[in-house]
């Protein structure tokens, strides 16, 4: 095993110290001179038409620059499958519908203008159940689809299918079968950075945008695609990224907030920040998309899982984000996660009045591994086999193709669930249905990538300046996982520097390379392997440099100590080695001679070389640059969603013990290890932050979240309703590091940036059936959902 | 717009003077951890606000006999008090409980009686030591026994130009123990589902000579069960015994949990049976010490 | 829109500031101060992304009503390292042990775990989670702030042995 300098270490986040010192700038502490302040007035119905809305009284209002609405701004749609326009005309279908839109001189009187604004609307009744907007005589949520062409129901025509094998014969071939349905609701990313972008316009209608979004190339071009329809194609757009106070997938699309803050800025020729309360947070973000999964699995006589048959209803609400793309991930657990030759998947999408959902950590997932691992539980136990061995029958291993056409190149499942055994002591505490009780619960997810655009690549920029220092141009972001400091920790260890000699301009279009998006877990994997990439050529640039510079430089010196010192002698140095750059070698910013190290005059510092290569005086200066685009030779999925979309798959389990309080319902964890096939952790604290930070997520998404919508309404839009963990609410957390290594991956390592959350509630509610013999297959798991199962379970002796 | 005029009286005069003059347009405001969230969120305002904050001589914990506590206390300073602890261990843990260390550092006990929400954390401890609350005005002076104070949800018998300014709570007979239990969703920063206070005095044979329970989030306003207390007093202490007084104080005659956005009834029904025992066992316990 | 006059004691130092009377502190400091810090990440309390420390004890700056500040002492992140930059040590395990992911709740929890540590010295695992439980965060699920409040604890120790 190499011996890594920074790989491997616990590098601390110095590059981040402005967070500490609070001198990091976020979204809300940006301040451009002249900036306004937008705001946005939402839909009082949750379906409506608009009669008339009247804006006079708030232009009037003293300090107003800008009062706009559906009838001022071009009729463009956007979004996914452009099925909405920025602001809402003629009908609201949503209680979040963007209604009309002010900017002002400060934030107050731009709510003060909103207050003023009348909106007169004819109620129409709202369809809140998917199930209902199922059925025929349902009316329909969007008459029309994004060309204007009649639609004949509710459901999307989204094609979310995936078959493999016969499902019909291998049912047949089943020892065992089992089937649930099993639900998961909305819950909201809880940033706790909220939403909010700045456009700025100059004289020739060029864009800056200050954006908090993951994707800066995505956002620049979704928001060219609006441009070219309102009049302004060809304009340029500058997409800047600040410090973002998390994102958990709530920036990974464009949304309507910024359209909207664009058009503001366009009105007033000034910029135009819009920022969200935290109550917007709540109400007008999209949240993580809600699923209804009808599960039937089989396996044989053995525990040889035989077939999975899914099928799922996504409520999509009023329109349409990435929420309904989901089924493109949860097709992966579904078909993927455990060894299973039969799948079939279908996801069916349908508009209701509720809100609409977008990417949340996972991205379906979560919610479909839900489903996959509480029909696990039920089978193990319907053939008689202890969960975790039956887990064990069915893992993947490495160098298999799996129905979806993963190719599952190092696979440590099999650690993984042995690792969770063991320290959760499975076998000792397994089966006594005693109030107490263990789960477990697995997963896999992308994690070198995932081609869901053609090009899943990163251009990764590096320069050397004359003093040493390396200055990093990426387009990728950082929502707080510290990427860039693990980033800095390869780019040490592959050139010969050190972390602390590195600087990051990172998320700005105007001058990065382009790159997917920091989403899908990728960008250890893409980006540190873009950075190998580039600094073996920078590397060489340096080494040819130093080889043609540092004969003369050292003679300089040698002369320099014979001019102090007559009694100097000279040391007997072998100046053709130095002609060829394979027999030096830079560490630490040093470059030296490999056959002599110690010798101090065949070592200097890297600066002093680079100094000598630019200010040459004879014209033939160099400077030190290299740009790498990494694309994996990875897939799309085809027609039939099959294809690997990723170099390499994320393995991981976690085990939960639990005590349920019988009389009240209550769930507490008393232990729980997450273990996970990382690779290698190039940072190990900054990878267990990653998992314990998802597992609280995770936990909260199994026992305590929940968006509470009442007829499309969001009637807890705070921190105080929605139960989001408190350090108080300790979990007892082993996170366990995996490290096979992978080929594939920068010093061998996968992502793991969602991979944490996705287990966590299924290992819960199996530990909670352990513990009591209930079965609750709906999240979260309140207490009075456990409650409700054992009264029904135990009758009038619950309170006995 | 929101806007309004804030006084920082230094004296009681002067804030009898000031709600004088400005009637009911004007709004008490101690902590502010009540009245701040409530401009901003129904985003309308008094046109004054009078704050409290200053009359720093009405805050203090004191024991003379009975217990008296200044309405301008903070709950940290009651959360602080090993006093209250020890004495007064229902209202120190329902103090301790309220939002978070950041809001009891500034949110008085007089604002939390004050604002009267039937889930207040202060209210079931304060029931069940059958508090008396002194409220001044112009007009004088006047005694209400907190049993009389809450007539509704955020609704009490101070009418509009009176202050709370203590709260005297009877040192009780015998060995006394109490304790609070706030039931909620998770560990912090949380409104309860269900509030349960129990407060008992138990002779060394077990018998219970003075039971008190008191319930919050399980009727309009908080509670005293005396149906329950009356089962209880005179009996020897035993598990069935509690069971039993649990599944009284649950039952229709005695409270009327609701559904609401924050639980369903059913479930607060059942939390009252329950819970009631575990902290009745928990008052013994203080009793003890 | 009145303003009031107000004179307090701002990270060691006294100042002097016109504010709009419905302004609370949290405003006044990002707005009049420009110490942005301190964050908004709610507006009523139930965060504590902007916590500051007033005569030394935490308190949620987006309800503070600016009035009361007269004569107090205030502590916000700004005024939390030393006057030639050093971090103060809570800061500086917060950067070594990853304490900080986004950064957004970091301020809060500084200055939640300052007014601990001045009060608690040797506080114990159970006393720092019950310090920050007023302060949320999405990111780290806790465990390495706890560890970071922690370290600094073991740090100030070594540095004032007493």
């Amino acid at each position: 095993m190499t011996k890594h300098r920074y790989v491997g270490k616990s590098y601390p986040r110095t590059h981040e110290t402005e967070k500490v010192t609070g001198k990091a700038i976020y979204i809300d502490d940006l301040k451009l001179p002249g900036m306004l302040y937008g705001k946005i007035l939402y839909s009082s119905y949750a379906n409506a038409k608009i009669k008339r809305i009247d804006t006079s009284q708030a232009k009037a209002l003293p300090g107003v620059r800008a009062v706009l609405t559906g009838e001022d701004i071009p009729d463009v749609r956007v979004g996914f499958i452009k099925d909405q326009t920025v602001l809402k005309k003629d009908r609201v279908r949503q209680f979040r519908d963007e209604v009309a839109a002010v900017a002002a001189i400060s934030p107050d009187i731009a709510q003060a203008a909103l207050d003023l604004i009348e909106v007169e609307y004819e109620e129409l009744p709202g369809l809140f159940d998917p199930f209902e907007a199922l059925k025929k005589e349902a009316p329909l949520v969007h008459e029309v689809d994004a060309r204007g062409r009649p639609m004949r129901s509710n459901i999307l025509p989204l094609p979310w299918q995936f078959s493999a094998g016969d499902i019909e014969k291998a049912r047949q071939e089943s020892a065992f079968t089992v089937k649930d349905r099993v639900a998961t609701t909305w819950v909201n990313q809880c940033c706790m950075g909220p939403s909010g972008c700045v456009a700025e316009f100059d004289t020739n209608n060029n864009l800056t945008l200050y954006s908090q979004t993951n994707v800066v190339f995505g956002a620049k071009q979704r928001v060219a695609d609006y441009f070219a329809k309102i009049g302004l194609g060809g304009k340029k757009i500058r997409v800047r990224n600040l410090v973002v106070g998390g994102s958990f997938g709530t920036k990974l699309d464009t949304d309507i907030y910024e359209f909207i803050c664009i058009q503001l800025a366009l009105k007033t020729r000034r910029p135009v920040k819009i920022l969200f309360t935290r109550e917007e947070e709540f109400k007008a973000l999209p949240p993580r998309q809600p699923a209804v999964f009808d599960i039937e699995q089989g396996c044989d006589a053995s525990g040889k899982l035989t077939f999975r048959h899914v099928e799922a209803v996504l409520d999509n609400g009023a329109y349409t984000s990435w929420g309904a793309t989901t089924p493109s991930v949860m097709m992966m657990p579904i078909s993927s996660l455990y060894r299973v030759p039969n799948v079939f998947f279908k996801a069916t999408c349908v508009y209701t009045n509720n809100i609409y959902a977008q990417a949340m950590r996972g991205y379906g997932n979560p919610q479909a591994t839900f489903a996959v691992e509480t029909a696990m539980d039920r089978l193990a136990e319907a053939a008689g086999i202890d969960p975790a061995e039956f887990r064990y029958i069915n893992r993947n291993q490495s160098n298999e193709k799996t129905p979806m056409n993963l190719k599952i190149t190092t696979c440590g499942l099999e650690e993984c669930i042995q690792a969770v055994k063991a320290k959760i002591s499975w076998d000792q505490k397994h089966g006594r249905q005693n109030g107490r009780g263990v789960g477990m619960a697995s997963l896999i997810h992308v994690a070198g990538g995932a081609r869901v655009y053609k090009s899943d690549g990163h251009g990764m920029r590096i320069k050397v300046d004359d003093e040493g220092n390396v200055d990093v141009i990426s387009g990728g972001t950082d929502q707080g996982q510290g990427s860039f400091t693990v980033l800095a920790q390869i780019i040490a260890e592959a050139l010969g520097f050190r972390p602390e000699d590195i600087s990051f301009n990172i998320g700005d279009t105007a001058l990065a390379l382009w790159d997917a998006g920091t989403h899908a877990s990728r960008h250890t994997f893409i980006a540190g392997n873009a950075a190998l990439k580039a600094c073996q050529k920078v590397r060489r640039q340096i080494l040819e440099m130093a080889a043609k510079q540092m004969p003369k430089l050292i003679q300089m010196a040698i002369k320099r100590q014979s001019r102090k010192n007559p009694d100097f002698q000279p040391p007997d140095i072998d100046f053709g080695l130095f002609s060829d750059p394979d027999n030096l070698d830079i560490q630490e910013r040093k470059v030296f001679l490999k056959s002599d190290p110690d010798n101090p005059y065949c070592s200097m510092d890297a600066s002093q070389v680079l100094r000598q290569g630019l200010h040459v005086g004879t014209g033939e200066s160099q400077t030190i640059m290299a740009e790498v685009f990494y694309d994996p030779p990875t897939e799309m999925l085809d027609r039939q969603f099959k294809g690997n979309y990723s170099m390499t798959y994320a393995f991981g389990t976690t085990g939960v013990e639990v005590e349920v309080d019988k009389q009240t319902g209550e769930v507490t964890i008393l232990n729980m290890v997450a273990a996970h096939d990382v690779g290698k952790a190039i940072n190990p604290t900054l990878i267990k932050g990653q998992i314990y930070g998802a597992v609280y997520t995770g936990t909260g998404y199994g026992l305590t979240e929940e968006i509470k919508l009442e007829k499309g309404k969001v009637m807890n839009p705070n921190f105080r309703d929605y139960k989001i963990l408190t350090a108080k609410d300790r979990i007892p957390i082993e996170a366990v590091i995996v490290e096979k290594g992978d080929a594939d991956g920068p010093y061998g390592a996968k992502g793991i940036g969602e991979p944490g959350l996705v287990p966590t509630a299924p290992a819960i509610a199996n530990a909670i059936y352990d513990a009591i013999g209930v079965r609750i297959t709906e999240l979260p798991i309140t207490p009075e959902k456990v409650l409700d199962a054992i009264k029904t379970k135990e009758g009038d002796a619950w309170c006995q | 717009m929101i806007n309004y005029d804030y006084h920082k009286p230094a004296e009681l005069a002067d804030v009898f003077g000031l709600l004088e003059q400005h009637g009911a347009k004007a709004e008490l405001i101690a902590g502010g951890t009540d009245v701040m969230v409530t401009i901003k969120q129904s985003n309308r305002s008094p046109e004054a606000l009078i704050s409290l904050r200053n009359l720093s001589h009405l805050s203090y914990i004191q024991k003379n006999g009975d217990y008296h506590i200044g309405a301008l206390t903070t709950h940290r300073m009651l959360e602080q008090s090993e006093l209250a602890q020890r004495e007064l261990t229902a209202l120190y843990q329902g103090a301790s409980q309220v939002g978070s260390i950041q809001v009891r550092n500034v949110a008085t006990i007089g604002g939390n009686i004050c604002n009267a929400a039937p889930s207040a954390d202060t209210a079931a401890p304060l029931l069940i030591m059958n508090a008396k609350l002194v409220l001044k005005s112009n007009r004088g002076e006047r005694e209400v026994a907190i049993q009389d104070f809450f007539v509704g949800p955020s609704e009490t018998v101070k009418e509009w130009d009176e202050i709370l300014t203590e709260i005297i709570i009877p040192k009780p007979q015998g060995n006394f123990g109490s304790a609070y239990l706030k039931h909620s969703r998770r560990k912090a920063m949380n409104l309860p589902i269900i509030g349960v206070a129990v407060g008992l005095s138990v002779s060394k044979d077990s018998i219970i000579t003075d039971a008190r329970i008191a319930l919050t989030v399980a009727a309009p306003t908080p509670i005293r069960v005396p149906l329950a207390e009356e089962f209880l007093e005179g009996k020897t202490l035993s598990d069935d015994l509690l069971k039993e007084a649990g599944a009284l104080a649950s039952s229709p005659e005695c409270c009327s949990p609701r559904d609401s956005l924050r639980c369903e009834g059913w479930y607060r029904e059942d939390m009252v049976r329950i819970l009631i025992p575990r902290v009745a066992k928990e008052a013994v316990e203080n009793v003890k010490k | 829109m009145n303003k009031i006059t107000v004179n307090f004691n701002l990270n060691g130092e006294p100042v002097t500031a016109d504010i709009p009377v419905t302004w609370t502190l949290l405003r006044t400091l990002r707005e009049n101060f420009e110490l942005t810090g301190a964050k908004e990440g709610c507006g009523v309390g139930e965060c504590g992304a902007c916590t500051v420390l007033i005569d030394g004890e935490s308190v949620n700056a987006c309800l503070y009503p600016i009035p009361e500040i007269e004569g107090k002492s205030v502590l916000t992140i700004e005024g939390v390292a030393h006057a030639d930059g050093t971090l103060d040590p809570i800061q500086q395990a917060f950067v070594e042990n990853n304490g900080v992911q986004c950064g957004y709740c970091t301020s809060g929890m500084i200055m939640s775990a300052k007014a601990l540590l001045e009060q608690n010295p040797q506080p114990s695992e159970s006393d720092i989670r019950s310090a920050i439980s007023g302060n949320i965060c999405r990111c780290t699920g806790y465990v390495q702030i706890v560890e970071s409040i922690d370290m600094a604890t073991k740090t100030q120790n070594v540095k004032n042995p007493e």
